[in-house]
């Protein structure tokens, strides 16, 4: 009984070890690519060389866009998390006619393909007049990434102890200083996962920015993805590194923005008191 | 809070709900709503227009006719993109499903805590890399001299490099991998939903790990395999990178199609194939869910 228990743990680990390669296999041959001193796809990699690195370090284009996405997730993070946490108040608080229709407003751009948001999108701003304008830019991811906010962060107020918030106003405090002193610290693990989706979710938009964008002025992604479409050296290779060097920045800040809080898995489900 | 007390089907939490000031509800729904109306319903409804108008030697041509849609629905090329667009779907979300249930079950089970944090990292993180990055590196791996040729050839599997990649194959691949992590996230989260006392109760009464794999926990798990099969074949239809890159324009699907058409200026038919392929996700959304209450009863 007990060799038959183990060897199914040995299965089950060996199992693990196989899908953990599957899923970290091109990130890591990525990496050993970006280091590659021939301009094919070739493995294992004919001599090692930092030329790549060099090449990208002159493509100013990259850093720009860069910036730029960067400019822009946090915009949409800032926009997202006011009108998504205003939007989850509403919804958990209140109870009131075509309550059913909002939310499945607000949840729609999950289930639509990006790219038919995208389309859309610029099919309108043809109409408008207002082709290569910002706001376009700003408006789409703010909806693409507004349902992961008003999820996460209705489960925060789903699990919030409204008794505090009585009290508080009881105590005559205004509706702002409610929220920000009493709401806000409880709901903060929430605040800071939505945000995390809210900025990945745009800095990641290529499928709707595509459409929008005026082309002198690509985001990050989509100067790769028209860069790939024309060449394939390595270059990327290096870039993708800087990028799985950022993505493991952000982890990090996000795990010391969550120290001590909960296990982040409960904070993302609705519990009983 | 704890994990004993956190039944099945516990019901939400019940929030009191503040009936003066209903106001305050609109007010805060406000923006989000705005948003919506500007941002999806109408450019929606602009899209729908351009579908009527008509494409000739060009150009676009202002007008109420169904041109577009009976091109669309006679021309065998778009069939072949509907069913490519579908069986590549369906390949990913059963490939992903069969993949995803037993690691979500191995994140589960791990009982050392500094293990199981490494394997959600593992599983996770992947999201915080860009799917342009991802797919790229499928194209790195799958490419002629690529590992996987490198590996088929060593064993002596193949005499010359298999075509990989701009196959189905790839795109196939290469999303299975994308959608991974949102396919065990729910699944795990439905896993963490059991109740452990169901497993020593089982054990108690005799039952293997099979019986209690099959009678207990699986019918009990379903609803997360649905949701995150709803995920995977949703994204896998919308797909644009990751088709494009891995399927370099030998894989059409209707994303594809839909941004040739719109640069063409196309815009009646890439119309079309928008409203088809939102249909679609439409349609099986309402699938998804349908299945969904089935394996609730």
């Amino acid at each position: 009984m007990t060799e038959k228990h183990a060897f199914r743990h040995i299965l089950l680990a060996v199992y693990g070890v196989l899908a953990c390669a599957f899923i970290l296999a091109p990130l890591l041959i990525t990496v050993v690519n970006s280091f590659s001193s021939v301009a094919y796809n070739v493995f294992p990699p004919e001599g090692l060389s930092f030329r790549w690195y060099v090449n990208l370090a002159a493509q100013s284009e990259f850093y720009v866009a860069g910036l730029r996405s960067i400019i822009l997730a946090l915009s949409t993070m800032a926009v997202t998390l006011t009108i998504g946490t205003m939007a989850a108040y509403a919804l958990v608080r209140f109870r009131f006619i075509g309550r059913g229709a909002v939310n499945g407003l607000l949840m729609a751009p999950v289930v639509i393909p990006n790219i038919a948001i995208g389309v859309a999108m610029f099919m309108f701003i043809v109409r408008l007049g207002i082709v290569g304008h910002y706001s376009n830019l700003l408006v789409t991811h703010a909806l693409v990434s507004l349902p992961f906010v008003v999820v996460i962060v209705s489960v925060g107020f789903t699990n919030f102890d409204w008794s505090l918030e009585e009290a508080a106003r009881d105590l005559g405090a205004g509706p702002f200083a409610t929220f920000f002193r009493v709401l806000m610290p409880q709901i903060r693990t929430n605040l800071i996962i939505g945000g995390a989706f809210a900025f990945i979710t745009s800095f990641d938009q290529v499928e709707t920015t595509l459409f929008l964008v005026r082309p002198d002025q690509n985001t990050l992604p989509v100067e790769m993805f028209l860069y790939l479409q024309k060449w394939q050296d390595p270059t990327i290779s290096a870039l993708a590194v800087v990028l799985i060097v950022f993505a493991a920045f952000l982890l990090v800040l996000l795990s010391l923005a969550l120290r001590g809080r909960q296990q982040i898995a409960s904070v993302l489900r609705a519990e009983r008191h | 809070m704890t994990a004993a007390a956190d039944t099945l089907a516990e019901p939400r939490p019940r929030v009191p709900q503040r009936r003066r000031r209903r106001y305050g509800a609109i007010l805060l729904l406000g923006p989000a709503l705005i948003l919506s109306l500007y941002a999806l319903i109408l450019p929606m409804l602009v899209f729908l227009r351009y579908s009527f108008y008509r494409f000739e030697r060009g150009r676009l041509i202002e007008d109420w006719s169904f041109d577009a849609y009976i091109d669309f629905f006679t021309d065998p090329f778009y069939l072949q993109i509907g069913l490519e667009s579908l069986q590549i779907a369906l390949t990913v979300t059963v490939i992903s499903v069969l993949i995803s249930y037993p690691l979500a079950y191995c994140l589960w089970r791990l009982n050392r805590p500094s293990l199981q944090k490494w394997l959600a990292l593992i599983i996770f993180s992947p999201i915080m890399v860009s799917v342009v990055v991802r797919s790229y590196g499928w194209q790195v791996v799958l490419s002629d001299q690529g590992v996987v040729n490198q590996v088929l050839l060593g064993l002596g599997i193949f005499s010359e490099p298999a075509r990989i990649l701009y196959t189905a194959l790839a795109v196939i691949i290469g999303l299975v991998h994308v959608f991974l992590p949102f396919a065990v996230f729910p699944m795990y989260s439905s896993m963490t939903r059991l109740d452990p006392a169901l497993r020593e109760a089982a054990y108690d009464l005799g039952a293997g790990w099979f019986s209690f794999f099959w009678r207990i926990a699986l019918p009990r798990t379903l609803p997360g395999v649905i949701a995150g099969a709803q995920v995977c074949f949703t994204l896998a239809l919308g797909s644009f990178v990751t088709a494009s890159l891995l399927g370099g324009g030998r894989v059409q699907v209707f994303p594809i199609e839909v941004y040739r058409a719109t640069a063409e200026i196309n815009w009646p038919t890439a119309s079309v194939a928008n409203l088809v392929l939102l249909i679609l996700a439409i349609v099986s959304v309402m699938i998804f869910s349908r299945l969904a209450r089935l394996v609730e009863d």
